[in-house]
């Protein structure tokens, strides 16, 4: 199956967009899981999509911008990934560790040209500065969103465009003769939302919080433990005899999210305990500047639910 | 002589905050990174305050073209709190809005990054992730709502700084520490529950004593199930903690190092 024209238009305009997305509003439209949905609704196969997107969010969890540093494409490389894994028949699994981590470190490469080329309207900024030219240093500032969009767009559309005949040659040999290495992948795929975990715990605290790391770990595994074995049960009774009819849900991790959220409740509470038993010299404002901070808690806290 | 008896209205407000979710960082770039950013942002205020084409005007316009960088969910808190300084001192406050950006972007970029750019992603990210591994969208569909509650707050934060100005920051330096340690710690446990959820590898290997295969998965599962997965973000952390190390790197050592595993018949997917 080729990729059609309007299909490699609207992933290109996709790639465009969700740079923009997540330097401004960042509205989640930007993750590489919302790649993922996209870019398998417009190939016509939602599931692979989301399976690649999934594995990719999980890769860059913890990778967040740090200090203007780059950071892998996983946007540019899950839409990449996609688009190829379902015209080409590739395993979605696969296809996360042979395209998608690939592509999403070679676009580092661009993000950096963009940031670059940047620089070139700073100066024009400045020189509009001088010339008290208000509309001009709003143009100049505004065309910055041109090398952005532009870093993500172009290599998108051209290996769209150009790479379906070699990526479709790699299926080939990865399903032949070199079958030990697409099932590598595999696993690979599998692991590497691992990176993204260690990366996280180097950001956070954990010699602060390890008590709350293992009751996670623990909490979590015995539950999913049990919840799969009850599925693998109910799959085995449910074709033993046609009686039994119930089927079991896997486990909710936004069950497991709402045991940390109250945890984190729970500390809090006491550490704004805490500070209030010391004497406060303005007590008024104080409580005016908590009163916000804990209604824009409450709101998090809907969502959640 | 300055303007500056120009008082900010709700129109005001609106604008920065517009410009602020739909511009900030565009013209990120490598030498004064979000420095054009915070120009554009107050342009319009700054017109108002100081009048067109005064001296005080372009002086300010290079003030705020000057390097700055900070998180971009916190930086109409600083830009409230500058302009209410300027409102009042105008041209005579520039040398206590200089200290002001540049001591606080610092530790709002610290504060904001590993909440907004780490934690909230990760939690919603996760859910969402694992909601999508068994081709479930709905976890998308949260994470977006969330996201727009974040942007909610970062639309009231810009008046709150501007109503309460310096002593903002010393107000507000209590709860942001108890916030930032309660949310780390969600982020702490949130990473050991997807530690035991989203890696799905076994040990493959079973090595034949006698002539009875020893199955070493179902060994380590009697010890501890998912120790497979912890024992290998363990591995994973200390190589992140290596000298020369990124994260690019670590992804592409795990890449190799499973292939190889497998190829070899250690593991295979769980």
């Amino acid at each position: 199956m080729a990729i059609a024209w309007w299909q490699i238009a609207l992933l290109t305009l996709y790639a465009g967009y969700q740079i923009l997305d997540e330097l401004q509003i960042y509205s989640s439209l930007s993750a590489p899981v919302f790649a993922g949905l996209f870019a398998g609704i417009v190939m016509g196969d939602m599931k692979a999509g989301l399976i690649i997107g999934g594995s990719m969010q999980l890769t860059v969890l913890g990778v967040g911008t740090f200090g203007g540093a780059s950071k892998i494409d996983a946007n540019s490389g899950t839409i990449l990934a996609t688009a190829f894994s379902i015209s080409t028949g590739m395993k979605p699994e696969a296809a996360v560790a042979a395209l998608a981590v690939p592509v999403a470190s070679l676009m580092i490469e661009t993000d950096i040209l963009a940031r670059f080329t940047n620089t070139f309207f700073a100066h024009r900024i400045d020189k509009k500065v001088d010339e008290m030219d208000y509309k001009g240093i709003e143009r100049y500032f505004l065309a910055g969103a041109l090398p952005w969009a532009l870093s993500r767009m172009i290599p998108v559309g051209l290996a769209l465009t150009f790479g379906g005949g070699l990526v479709t040659k790699v299926v080939a040999v990865l399903n032949g003769s070199w079958k030990w290495l697409g099932d590598g992948l595999t696993v690979a795929g599998a692991i590497l939302p691992a990176v993204g975990f260690a990366i996280l715990l180097r950001y956070l605290p954990v010699k602060k919080h390890f008590p709350y790391l293992i009751l996670g770990f623990i909490i979590t595994t015995l539950f999913t433990v049990t919840f799969t074995d009850i599925q693998t049960l109910g799959t085995g009774l449910a074709t033993a005899t046609k009686a039994f009819t119930t089927s079991f849900n896997g486990l909710s991790m936004l069950a497991i999210a709402l045991i940390g959220f109250a945890l984190a409740a729970i500390s809090y509470k006491q550490s704004a305990a805490n500070n209030n038993g010391g004497g406060s010299s303005d007590g008024g404002t104080k409580a005016a500047v908590k009163q916000d901070s804990s209604a824009d808690e409450g709101e998090i806290t809907d969502d959640e639910l | 002589m300055t303007n500056s008896n120009y008082k900010l209205t709700d129109k005001d407000f609106k604008q920065i905050n517009r410009r602020s979710l739909f511009g900030f960082q565009l013209g990120w770039n490598y030498e004064r990174m979000q420095g054009s950013g915070y120009l554009y942002t107050i342009l319009p205020q700054l017109r108002k305050i100081y009048g067109d084409d005064t001296p005080e005007l372009k002086k300010m316009m290079k003030t705020h073209t000057q390097f700055f960088n900070t998180s971009n969910f916190f930086n109409t808190i600083i830009t409230g709190i500058d302009l209410a300084v300027e409102e009042k001192e105008g041209i005579k406050g520039e040398e206590t809005v200089t200290g002001l950006k540049t001591g606080l972007m610092g530790s709002f970029a610290a504060i904001g990054d590993s909440i907004f750019a780490a934690l909230i992603p990760a939690i919603f990210g996760a859910i969402a992730a694992n909601m999508a591994s068994k081709g479930n969208p709905t976890g998308i569909l949260i994470w977006v709502i969330a996201q727009m509650a974040v942007n909610v707050f970062r639309w009231k934060q810009l008046r709150i700084a501007y109503r309460q100005g310096v002593s903002l920051v010393t107000n507000m330096q209590s709860q942001l520490s108890a916030l930032t340690d309660a949310a780390t710690l969600m982020g702490v446990f949130m990473v050991g529950a997807l530690v035991a959820t989203m890696i799905n590898v076994k040990i493959a290997w079973a090595p034949k004593i006698g002539s009875v295969p020893l199955d070493l998965q179902n060994n380590l599962d009697m010890i501890l199930p998912k120790l497979l997965p912890a024992v290998i973000v363990g591995a994973i952390y200390w190589l992140l903690g290596k000298k020369h190390m990124t994260s690019t790197r670590a992804i592409f050592i795990v890449l190799i190092v499973s292939v190889v595993l497998s190829a070899l018949g250690v593991i295979a997917k769980g």
